[in-house]
């Protein structure tokens, strides 16, 4: 049984992608001592699914944030479609609207519905008028299934709601990539299923994503390619397969089996 | 000026304290003996809603005039009216921090066969101190300040004596900026000195 | 207690002022307050230090000093003369600032790491996210701090009749000096003040359950 992945790919159709992101030399360090990303180059392309996955503390959530400016690199260059992010005198707010962002605290705005965080951005940024807005916003809703709940506060909702809320927001821009940083880590397991299956969802939609995730089987069915990292670097690279049968490097090798024992004790 | 100096802190100290002694009784009161609610409310709505310098007025000139001892010293009457407010202001930020600790400290000291009132002092009270300490700090200030208020009712302190000096030189400026810069200097360490103490004894058990 | 009629209209223009002070000193004191607070935040050091000497001037001294500095001193210094009334309501409302610059910035730093985050993601600015996001939540928590702010004014005012304002307790004084019925005019005087402060602070609230927004409270 093929997956996802796989379908897309007999196509042909990773061979004729844009590429939607690309970093390359990416460096961070914090404090001096601490070097947090250390010399990662990626690419992205169209459709693509892309699943980081690695230690804790490995850097990864740091990645991310400077992919999306939140935590601007040191040294590096990212680009969005082509455009530099990292030049000096860039929009990032426009750049940023154009990268949705999925965050493992969710970090919904509490002092509005689910409605009003969804389209917030699109009132205040995109300066939409307040009917398109709201449909929209009801749109992006319906796309991860909460929008019986749009008139809802966030401390009303679940854990697993309110990502769903917070994947909606990422959406509501129709942004080119979107980035989700343990999406499902601060979630109860019971909650969790509700999140991946929404994922699986957009995967199937052909939404770009990079995802920073320990959840395994989500990504074996789902991502296109699975990239590990660890002290600051990408170590390896390839198809979920390769990392599930055979890894190619030591420490995925070591890592990954940690990983099963861990999962064949549950 | 430094007796002046001296009668303000003596009235603040001394209303601090009496608010401590009065406000921990009325806390606990409040909180333990659910009978005495309807007092302690009534008496903190009185001692909270009603200006401190009306009420310094109300008790010199008002009962001071049918009950002139103690009423008619004018140190006493200040202390006295700061010390209930203060009262009614500590009886608040300890039942916030008997709150704060729970139900659990006393519900295990009385299934040891402690007494309520053992319970109370030698449990509860050192735990509510070391809660209770920025809102005590800023009390600590307040009382300071309006301490001010007395000077109206003849109380020889800063105010008072500023205004004196005033009169005496012609000089506006210079007594009062230096009544000001002292009533800062009393206010701001021993404020800052008691949420340092605080903190770091929160820090020490743990909590 | 009939005596009082005939001073009724004196005693309805001093509660008039009094409340006029401290409703002017509590709304002022609230922009100012926001505008320090974000000044504090975000305005670089020299700005910062500027604001704490600011508040700690007028949280550290008494307000019958303030009253009095801005009276005498100021004036003297720059050489012309102020109407005492306006000194007081412009003290009331300065003093407010200091204090509620206090609860207004620790309501925004509680509120601030997460939730600019956030909006950043979505490509919010800084200034849009202040104003949509941050303020809007601090301004909720305050609502408690901010209805005890107003009782401490109004039980501050009556510092006014030092400077020579004819407020509600100087109204008092007036109506013992011609009647010498001391202690029942103090009373009926601490009366109306607790009455205003009782019905103030069940308005509040009442305004407090109405903008509740469950998931944005105070940390106990």
């Amino acid at each position: 049984m093929l997956g996802e992945a796989e379908e897309r790919k007999s196509w042909g159709y990773k061979e004729m992608t844009d590429i939607v992101m690309e970093c390359k030399n990416l460096w961070k360090t914090y404090e001096q001592h601490l070097i947090a990303v250390k010399d990662v180059s990626l690419q992205i392309g169209e459709g693509d699914i892309k699943l980081i996955f690695g230690p804790s503390g490995s850097g990864k959530s740091t990645f991310l944030r400077c992919l999306a400016m939140l935590t601007p690199p040191d040294r590096g260059d990212i680009l969005l479609r082509g455009e530099c992010l990292t030049k000096a005198g860039t929009d990032l707010n426009k750049a940023r609207t154009r990268i949705g962002f999925v965050f493992q605290q969710i970090y919904l705005f509490r002092h509005l519905t689910a409605l009003g965080n969804v389209e917030l951005a699109l009132r205040r940024v995109l300066k939409l008028p307040k009917e398109e807005a709201e449909k929209r916003a009801l749109e992006a809703l319906e796309e991860v299934k909460m929008q019986e709940w749009s008139h809802h506060y966030p401390s009303q909702l679940s854990g697993g709601q309110q990502q769903r809320v917070g994947i909606a927001r990422a959406l509501a821009r129709n942004p080119d990539i979107i980035l989700l940083d343990e999406p499902t880590s601060a979630l109860d397991p019971e909650l969790t299923g509700e999140v991946i299956d929404t994922l699986r969802d957009l995967a199937k939609k052909g939404t770009t994503m990079l995802i920073v995730s320990h959840e395994m089987p989500f990504a074996r069915e789902v991502a296109d390619e699975m990239i590990f990292f660890d002290e600051g670097s990408i170590i390896e690279t390839g198809p979920p397969e390769q990392f599930f049968t055979n890894p190619k490097s030591e420490r995925a090798k070591k890592f990954m089996a940690r990983l099963i024992k861990r999962t064949k004790r549950e | 000026m430094v007796e002046g100096v001296l009668t303000t802190l003596s009235i603040s100290v001394l209303s601090f304290l009496l608010g401590m002694a009065a406000g921990l009784l009325l806390a606990f009161g409040r909180v333990y003996e659910k009978g005495s609610r309807p007092l302690v409310e009534v008496f903190e709505k009185f001692f909270r809603g009603i200006p401190e310098l009306v009420l310094m007025l109300m008790f010199y000139w008002g009962v001071g005039s049918y009950i002139p001892f103690p009423f008619k010293n004018a140190v006493f009457t200040a202390t006295f009216v700061l010390g209930m407010r203060s009262a009614a202001n500590q009886s608040q930020i300890f039942r916030g921090a008997i709150r704060g600790i729970g139900e659990e400290q006393m519900v295990a000291a009385r299934s040891l066969g402690f007494s309520k009132l053992w319970s109370a002092v030698h449990v509860m009270i050192p735990q509510v101190f070391v809660f209770s300490t920025p809102g005590l700090g800023s009390e600590y200030a307040l009382l300071i300040k309006d301490s001010a208020y007395a000077f109206v009712i003849g109380v020889p302190d800063i105010m008072f004596i500023t205004n004196s000096i005033r009169k005496a030189t012609l000089d506006p400026v210079t007594p009062y900026l230096a009544a000001a810069f002292l009533y800062i200097l009393l206010t701001f360490p021993v404020a800052t000195w008691l949420d340092a103490w605080g903190s770091r004894r929160k820090k020490k058990l743990g909590l | 207690m009939d005596y009082i009629i005939e001073y009724l209209p004196l005693i309805f223009d001093g509660f008039i002022l009094t409340v006029g002070v401290s409703l002017f000193g509590i709304f002022a004191g609230l922009a100012l307050g926001i505008i320090l607070a974000l000044g504090d935040s975000y305005g670089g050091r020299i700005i910062s230090t500027l604001i704490r000497v600011y508040v700690e001037f007028f949280r550290g001294s008494p307000i019958i000093i303030q009253l009095f500095v801005f009276l005498y001193v100021i004036p003297t210094l720059l050489n012309f003369r102020i109407d005492p009334l306006i000194v007081g309501f412009s003290i009331f409302a300065l003093n407010s600032a200091a204090y509620q610059k206090g609860y207004i910035k620790g309501a925004m730093d509680a509120v601030f790491e997460d939730q600019m985050t956030a909006g950043l993601s979505i490509g919010m600015s800084k200034p849009q996210i202040i104003f949509y996001v941050i303020l809007p939540q601090a301004l909720r928590i305050v609502i408690p701090a901010w209805s005890n702010e107003y009782c401490s004014l109004t039980k501050s005012t009556p510092a006014l009749l030092v400077i020579g304002v004819r407020d509600l307790t100087a109204a008092a004084t007036t109506i013992i000096g011609q009647t010498y019925r001391v202690l029942e005019t103090y009373v009926f005087i601490a009366m109306i003040y607790l009455a205003w402060i009782t019905v103030i602070t069940k308005i509040m609230d009442i305004v407090y359950e109405k903008k509740r927004i469950p998931g944005i409270e105070i940390s106990a």
